[in-house]
Parts: C-alpha cells; structure tokens; sequence
C-alpha cells in the first residue's frame, strides 16, 4: 500500500514569528478589559462603595494639625 | 570571639555581612519552571490567575498545530495566520469553561477544528459541491472507499478535499492527517461514536464521488 496521501500534503509551514506578540498582546488587553469589567461592570453599586474612597485634606491623613478632630475630614469608610 | 571561628568573625558579624537582598532568595522554595509543567497544570493556575505569559507556553506548544490545521482548511497562509490568533484568544477567554475531562490539546482542536469550520461556512465566496448520498453502502465497502481513498494521488486530493464540504473535509483531514482517535473524535465533533464512523464513512464516499467527477479518466 502506498503512502497516505494526506500525511504528504501536510501543511509544514511554521506560523510567522511575530504572530506570537500579536497573540500575547491581544491576552493582554483582553485580561485588561476582563478585570474592568469584574471591578465596575459585575456589579456597579458595590465597586462605587467598596473601591473608590474619598481622602480628606492632607492634615486629617497625616493625623495631625488643625483639621485632624474633625470628623469630616476622615476617610469615608464602607 | 567563638572559639570555633578560625577566621576571627564572630557568627553575628557574619550574619551582617550577607546582603539582605540575598537571604530570602537563597531560603525561599524555587518554583517549578512554568515549561517543566503539564499543559493541564497551567490551564489550573490561569483558572486561579490570568497571566499572558503562562499563556504563551501553551501557545509557543500549540501554535504550529494549531496554524498548520488552519492551513490544511484553509490553504490559505493569511487566513491561516488570522484564525490562529483568533483561535487562541477565543481559547483564553474560554479557559474557565474547561473541565479538565480531556487533554487541553483536544480540547484546543476542537476550537481550531469549529472556528475554521465556521469561518468558510461564512466563506460565500467557498464553493462546495453537492453530493447525493441517499444510497446504502454494501458489506465490505468500507475498506474498499478506504483503500480507494487512500490511493488518490498526491498532486489531486488538494483539489478534491478544495471541493468537499468543508465538514467533510474536516473529518477527513481529522482521520487521517491528524490520525485521531474515534473517542477524540468524538469529543471534537461532540457525537456519539456511531455517528462519528457514520459521518466518517460518508465523507470518504462523497469524496471519492467528487473525485471520479474531477477525475472521469481514472478507473
């Protein structure tokens, strides 16, 4: 019996080189897009109050100075 | 001094004298080199954690199967370059849907086998040639279709499998280019086994069908 044909035809080129950064760098904006997506998308509510805090003035953070006593100026805890 | 220190270098003067930057190298466990790893085992860790370059080990293993599977449905090296990255984004993004029920490269054909299929069904500008194929088949003429088959020659079968549906030719290349199993077979086409053998057989019936009206000289 002769050689099996489609082995011969096989296709033997060897993909571009450069197409391996292409492939990694679309993983790499495709993870980008997934991880904004879990952080504002998945739920919107929760990723305002539990990401986003609101710093007070440059005294209140340091713990002391003039500021510092007053409770508006603490961060905003959730 | 420490009687026991020749050198005149107390064990806490040592103890200063080795960088600090040094110490937790020297007495943290190394990591097992992501290539020594089973394909399986860094589909796990990208399940638990997305990393572009734990992906790449898989693509630097796969992407010449993957590109050259392309190419024999496609014949078309840019088309081929396309689907393959196409094809291992689409695999990255699907990765927490694999169940670990079947190697990772059977798994990744099975993309590459449907992503391809997809594209020429989507290909208007891909002819395919109807067949009838409401006829029985007689005891025995299996391994005569498959000799037959595989008798074709070398320089014409491009142009039959060019002219197949490209199902058939899928299942084709899928028998016997990539010599895949019926139970990989299987779960690549997503069939049971009997109807594995019975696109199988079909596909080798029309091809040579196609082939006698290509070739009409040949006996």
């Amino acid at each position: 019996m002769s050689a099996n044909p489609f082995k011969i035809i096989r296709s033997t080129d060897l993909p571009p080189a450069h197409l391996r950064g292409e492939v990694l760098g679309s993983v790499k904006f495709v993870m980008m897009l997934m991880r904004m997506l879990q952080l504002f998308v998945a739920d919107p509510s929760a990723a305002l109050f539990e990401r986003v805090r609101i710093l007070g003035s440059r005294s209140s953070r340091a713990g002391k100075g003039p500021g510092s006593d007053d409770p508006t100026n603490e961060p905003t805890r959730t | 001094m420490l009687p026991s220190d020749p050198g005149g270098v107390t064990f806490s003067e040592r103890r200063v004298q080795t960088p600090n930057t040094l110490s937790p190298l020297l007495f943290r466990k190394k990591p097992a080199a992501v290539e020594q790893l089973r394909d399986e085992e860094i589909v796990v860790e990208l399940q638990h954690r997305m990393d572009a370059e734990r992906f790449g080990v898989l693509y630097d293993r796969y992407s010449t199967k993957v590109f050259q599977k392309c190419m024999a449905m496609t014949r078309n090296n840019e088309i081929a370059k396309d689907l393959t990255h196409d094809i291992f984004l689409k695999a990255f993004v699907n990765l927490s849907k694999f169940d670990h029920r079947s190697k990772f490269g059977t798994w990744l054909y099975s993309i590459t086998h449907n992503y391809c299929l997809d594209h020429l069904r989507k290909d208007q500008k891909h002819r395919t040639t109807e067949v009838e194929d409401d006829h029985g088949v007689e005891d025995g003429a299996e391994d005569r279709y498959e000799a037959e088959l595989l008798a074709i020659r070398t320089d014409r079968l491009p142009m039959v499998l060019e002219a197949m549906d490209p199902a058939d030719r899928g299942i084709l290349l899928m028998k016997y280019q990539d010599e895949l199993s019926v139970k990989d077979m299987m779960e690549v086409l997503g069939v049971g086994e009997s109807a594995v053998k019975m696109r199988t057989m079909r596909a080798r019936e029309r091809a040579l069908v196609l082939y006698h009206q290509l070739f009409p000289e040949e006996p």
